[in-house]
């Protein structure tokens, strides 16, 4: 019961966290920046709206959102939120979680493609090359958690007595994954230094020129899913900061989501004082994230003989 | 086993009929069609008992004293027959429309022969029990496909494909025989039985042959040449049998020669894992690079292969090392595999097959906006990517994350087999995303957007018996993603002969295929729910339609659309020391320029290779040799006479 | 609680990695400024290093000073001053080095095991991490064509060495004393470096040593 109040918790607070980070780069800029609901009355003002489809798509394009959106809010059904169990847990479920977000972003491509712009088609290439390194990094990081403590659950890692922390025994290796994490959170979901969410040339974009041509409805869908990604890989770094000492429901709840704003303000911080990279230096830094936690995967040979 | 026989038989007069009614042209494809699903569905009956317990007894012919054929059913060649029973009635059923030209009545009569020789032998492959038998139907095998790629022998290239793959198949067959030969050797028998008995060393030289010899069948990565050039220049049912079953021996050759070799080393395992892990990333770097639709669907089997190599090694190093689960799900994913990918191969190349008939266009940079006009074809070629991407809630996933199941139980292991594991799982995942980035081109270019060309806007739906094959694979790939838990015990079935192994804990992976079933049908009853919620949002809303934003430009034509090319190119490029990309550029030069011309070839690395230090070598050292062949019969004989004297002082 | 050695030396790594992947002057000095620091902080969470006299305290100070601020300040004054291109120009490239960085890791964890040294208190990962700063100290001098980035591959070697007393050693002064006198060394090294880089630019106005090549007769 208290898991579902939690998971629902979740999904309500999810478009709350971009409006901290548009809060932190108005503030590093020293502007006054949007409300924090802002992407509350987003989502409101286009699920009023009508829609505008190309008269080159075909179904797959009115696809797309339906089954990003599925596919985002997924994971957040199965990782720990705020010191409580997930709704559904068993062994296996990470790997199921990454390959449902990789049929979420298949449809997203394939939508893409359908309207039958050049640039949309760019967007497209990259988001799939990109995608394609990072989830090199993402089944690292998996690795190195079965090394650490033998489950292949969201549950395991971050809930209950073999869950993975800074302060167990090779406790360090975390601050790899920590590092490399953040790293695939950006390109993931698209921020700075990966792509710039506010640029204004089609040709830079990478996630914003993908959805271009959806409107209305279908976009909010598209904008939601986002927040979700967003907000279960915060939640993913957040259990790797967070003190694993367990105090009353409140206060772990409040410790949670503490430190997830803490893990949204640094992306703020991110974007504020980093430049976008060029788009070749692009697959240098999620590969420097792989290397990263392939490193911590391998030393684990050193500390756990 | 009779009933298996007479299915068999069924099926050979299956191919022998249409030479009788050639001249019905209608007639004949029903016949055969019907006379072949017929005596599959008749296979079928005879393999489900074989699956569910002991096998029949062998079945031993003989012949003169010298020729003795024998043929046994256990649970892996039971597990074997079911994609050749299931795959090839449909690929038959598709024919019917696909050869659809009356003037080459008789070819196609001939093309139905050797179609029946191919199922039958692949058959009949799989049910050897001796050394000489495996050799001989083997041979039958590889020399009906042979006939069936050169289907269209009067283009060029073609014979060319056709002369390489009958290359690489007797090399290949040579490599088996000298394996053979050195079991015969050094145990004096020919059955199978003693095999286990060799000395260690000649276990290892005796899997390397045969490595290399149902490598060379199965497209290991250096040895897969002859696939994209074959692939291509077969019709697309023959292909789709190709590709989805036939490929298939050789892995079932692998699995055989390692159960009866009974060696528990750790190299065989590692072997097989290296191999598998180069061919599944190089072979979908190189589909993501070529642009001819069946050669794109060629290099994926290679791909695929490697997947299941994968599996099959992962199971190796688990028995070596004595992890039964890891061994286990390691072998019961590689077998699922090569189930899943017989299916959504087969489906895919029915689906690229039905494209070449409507448009007459293999470039995929000229196709576009096809599921406008071919809906059917286009849904189903769509779900036939989902699945060989490995993305749930489609077959393909189940056999991926029982494969990853494996490896991470391996991650427990010390030393090199800790490091292998995880390169494997690394290595999936990789080509699991390049595989998605691969098929999201096929889709996006082919399918979907506006049509490049003339023939692809001009494209019509296929005929009925194309249609109905293609909807039934990709509903089988749906169900096998929902209800997986059947097709893995039938895995798992498969696996129980295999005394390596032990037998398998009844309970295995129970909870965890109910678990992947419920995330499954959780994921698609999401879908289904967004999809309502979608049509509650948008109730009573304006909807209109115009055409695609086009950034401010104000004349946007379909050429402008990305192009397949471009669209994997920047991947390529990343893996570029194994990729060689060419490119000609003839520049801007005068004031005015006149036409410019860009062009970039992705090659194979492996073909230049062997081209660079094998064959041009071979050539140029045989050319010295010419001299021998000078076309005298008389000196022809002394040359005879001259082996005879030697062979009998000598021996 | 968390084990301090294991960050520190996790950050050593983490910095070693970095420094194959940066494609910025500056940003590797700043590496290797971090690095230095971490490095002079090993022995200090070392449970066999734990007691300290005057003279030690005295020692760890210096090394910081010169390792963590003098060297990386001379190495940002020569990148500032002498307007050597801020693009670090590899010979081989970044996804390249970065593998090459795994590979050294790999090989060793492997060499660790190979030599079975009998190390004070399980301390198998320092030593591989010597071994990996030592191995990619060398490949960055061999890999990258600026003169600077061959003292910064130098400098990063010394660490490796450092790293490798550390671990193989028992707490005793005598060995600092040697290290010491490296790392004099070193900063003679990189200062006389620095004049002879502002002499070239102003004589020649590159500092490629792929043009230094030339001067061989």
């Amino acid at each position: 019961m208290e898991s579902i109040l939690s998971c629902t918790l979740a999904l309500l607070l999810a478009p709350l966290f971009p409006g901290v980070i548009n809060k932190t780069k108005a503030f590093v800029a020293s502007k006054k920046g949007p409300p924090l609901l802002m992407k509350y009355y987003t989502l409101a003002k286009l699920l009023r709206k009508g829609s505008v489809y190309s008269t080159s798509s075909s179904f797959v394009f009115k696809m797309g959102p339906t089954v990003s959106f599925a596919a985002a809010a997924m994971p957040l059904f199965f990782i720990p939120l705020a010191g409580l169990p997930p709704l559904f847990s068993f062994q296996g479920d990470v790997i199921v979680l990454f390959y449902i977000m990789g049929i979420g972003r298949f449809f997203t491509i394939v939508a893409a493609l359908d309207t039958a712009s050049p640039f949309e088609g760019m967007g497209a290439a990259r988001e799939a090359f990109f995608s394609m390194l990072a989830e090199a990094t993402i089944f690292a990081v998996l690795i190195l958690f079965y090394r650490m403590n033998g489950s292949l659950s969201l549950a395991e890692y971050f809930h209950g007595d073999k869950a993975v922390s800074l302060t167990g025994p090779a406790g360090a290796l975390l601050l790899f994954v920590i590092v490399a994490m953040f790293m695939v959170l950006l390109t993931e979901n698209s921020r700075v230094p990966v792509d710039d969410p506010q640029t204004h040339l089609e040709l830079t974009m990478i996630h914003e020129v993908m959805i271009l041509d959806h409107s209305g409805p279908d976009l909010a869908l598209i904008e939601l899913g986002a927040f979700f990604k967003l907000f279960f890989y915060s939640a993913f770094i957040t259990h790797l900061l967070q003190p694993l000492t367990s105090f009353g429901a409140l206060a772990n709840a409040l410790i949670f989501y503490g430190v997830l704003t803490l893990v949204y303000v640094a992306v703020g911080v991110t974007e504020s004082t980093m430049a976008r990279f060029k788009m070749n230096l692009v697959p240098k830094y999620i590969l420097t994230s792989f290397t990263l936690v392939f490193f911590a995967a391998i030393l684990t040979m050193g500390f756990l003989q | 086993m009779d009933t298996l026989f007479w299915a068999l038989a069924v099926i050979m007069a299956g191919g022998i009929l249409p030479f009788v009614l050639y001249r019905q042209f209608r007639m004949m494809k029903a016949a055969a069609v019907i006379v072949t699903i017929a005596g599959s569905l008749l296979g079928l009956l005879a393999v489900l008992p074989a699956l569910q317990d002991t096998g029949p007894p062998a079945v031993t012919w003989s012949w003169q004293h010298f020729l003795t054929l024998s043929f046994s059913l256990d649970a892996l060649s039971a597990f074997f027959l079911v994609p050749i029973f299931l795959i090839c009635p449909i690929a038959a059923l598709y024919s019917f429309h696909y050869m659809d030209h009356p003037d080459d009545a008789w070819r196609i009569a001939v093309n139905y022969f050797f179609f029946a020789v191919l199922i039958v032998s692949m058959a009949l492959v799989v049910c050897a029990d001796s050394l000489i038998t495996f050799a001989l139907v083997w041979e039958v095998m590889s020399l009906s496909s042979f006939f069936l790629v050169v289907h269209d022998f009067q283009k060029k290239e073609t014979r060319s494909a056709g002369y390489l793959y009958f290359i690489f198949a007797q090399t290949g067959a040579m490599c088996i025989f000298a394996a053979f030969g050195l079991i015969y050797s050094s145990t004096g028998s020919l059955s199978f039985a003693l095999i286990d008995q060799l000395p260690a060393q000649t276990k290892l030289a005796v899997f390397l042959l045969a490595l290399l010899g149902f490598g060379s069948k199965a497209g290991i990565f250096p040895l897969h040449i002859w696939l994209p050039h074959a692939h291509p220049a077969a019709p697309s049912h023959i292909s789709a049998i190709m590709s989805g079953v036939m490929i298939k021996m050789g892995i079932y050759g692998i699995f055989r020669i390692y159960t009866l070799l009974g060696d528990t080393s750790l190299l065989f395992g590692q072997i097989i894992l290296a191999a598998g892990m180069i061919s599944g990333v190089l072979g979908v770097v190189y589909a993501l690079g070529k642009h001819d639709i069946k050669r794109l669907l060629a290099y994926h089997s290679v791909e695929n292969i490697g997947i299941i190599l994968i599996g099959a090694g992962l199971g190796m190093i688990g028995i070596a090392t004595g992890r039964p689960a890891m061994a286990v799900f390691g072998f019961a994913g590689s077998l699922l595999h090569v189930l899943n990918h017989s299916i959504f191969k087969s489906l895919l190349f029915m689906g690229a097959g039905a494209v070449l008939q409507k448009t007459g266009i293999r470039h995929v940079d000229e196709l576009g906006g096809l599921i406008k006009r071919m809906p059917t074809t286009g849904r189903t070629f769509l779900v036939g990517s989902i699945s060989i991407s490995g993305l749930p809630p489609f077959n393909g996933f189940i056999s991926e994350f029982l494969i990853y199941f494996a490896a991470f139980h391996g991650l427990t292991l010390p030393g090199m087999p800790f490091l292998l594991a995880a390169l494997a799982i690394i290595s999936l995942a990789v080509i699991g995303g390049l595989a998605a980035a691969c098929f999201t081109k096929v889709v996006g270019i082919v399918f979907l957007g506006e049509p490049r060309s003339e023939g692809a806007a001009r494209a019509s739906e296929a005929q009925a018996s194309m249609l109905v094959p293609m909807w039934l694979l990709a509903l089988l790939c749906l169900f096998i993603g929902i209800f997986p838990e059947p097709f893995v015990r039938l895995a798992f079935s498969g696996l129980r002969d295999m005394t390596l192994l032990g037998p398998i804990e009844p309970g295995t992976g129970q909870e965890l295929l109910a678990n992947l079933a419920f995330a499954a049908r959780l994921f698609l009853g999401m879908v289904i729910a967004v999809t309502l919620l979608r049509k509650v949002l948008y109730a009573k809303k304006k909807i209109a339609s115009g055409p695609t934003w086009g950034c401010g430009f104000t004349q946007p034509n379909v050429r402008m659309q990305y192009t397949g090319t471009s669209y994997a190119m920047s991947v390529v490029e990343f893996f570029q020391p194994f990729v060689k990309i060419r490119a000609a550029y003839s520049g801007i030069r005068k004031i005015f320029p006149g036409r410019t011309t860009y062009e970039t070839h992705v090659d194979d690395i492996a073909e230049i290779g062997m081209t660079r230090y094998l064959v041009q070598p071979l050539a140029r050292t045989l050319d010295r040799l010419r001299w021998i062949q000078h076309g005298h019969i008389q000196l022809y004989i002394g040359y005879i006479v001259l082996t005879i004297i030697v062979l009998l002082l000598v021996f | 609680m968390i084990n301090y050695s294991d960050a520190v030396l996790v950050i050593i790594l983490l910095s070693v990695l970095i420094a194959l992947e940066s494609n910025r002057m500056v940003a590797l000095v700043k590496i290797m400024g971090l690095q230095g620091i971490m490095v002079s902080l090993v022995p200090l969470f070392l449970p066999q290093h734990q007691e300290l006299g005057s003279g030690g305290i005295i020692f760890f100070q210096i090394m910081i000073l010169i390792k963590g601020l003098l060297i990386p300040g001379l190495l940002y004054f020569a990148v500032q001053k002498v307007a050597i291109k801020r693009e670090v120009e590899p010979i081989i490239g970044y996804h390249a080095s970065l593998f090459v960085g795994l590979m050294m890791i790999m090989v060793s964890l492997f060499i660790t095991e190979k030599l079975q040294v009998t190390l004070p208190g399980g301390h198998s990962l320092l030593l591989i991490t010597a071994i990996t700063t030592l191995g990619a100290g060398l490949f960055l001098m061999m890999s990258r064509t600026k003169a600077i980035t061959q003292v910064i591959g130098y400098l990063m070697l010394e660490n490796g060495i450092y790293l490798v007393g550390t671990a193989l050693s028992k707490q005793s002064h005598t060995r600092y004393v040697v290290e010491f006198g490296v790392l004099l060394d070193v900063l003679v090294g990189v200062m006389i470096m620095g004049i002879i880089l502002h002499n070239i630019n102003r004589a020649f106005d590159d500092v490629d040593t792929a043009l230094l090549g030339r001067l061989k007769d």
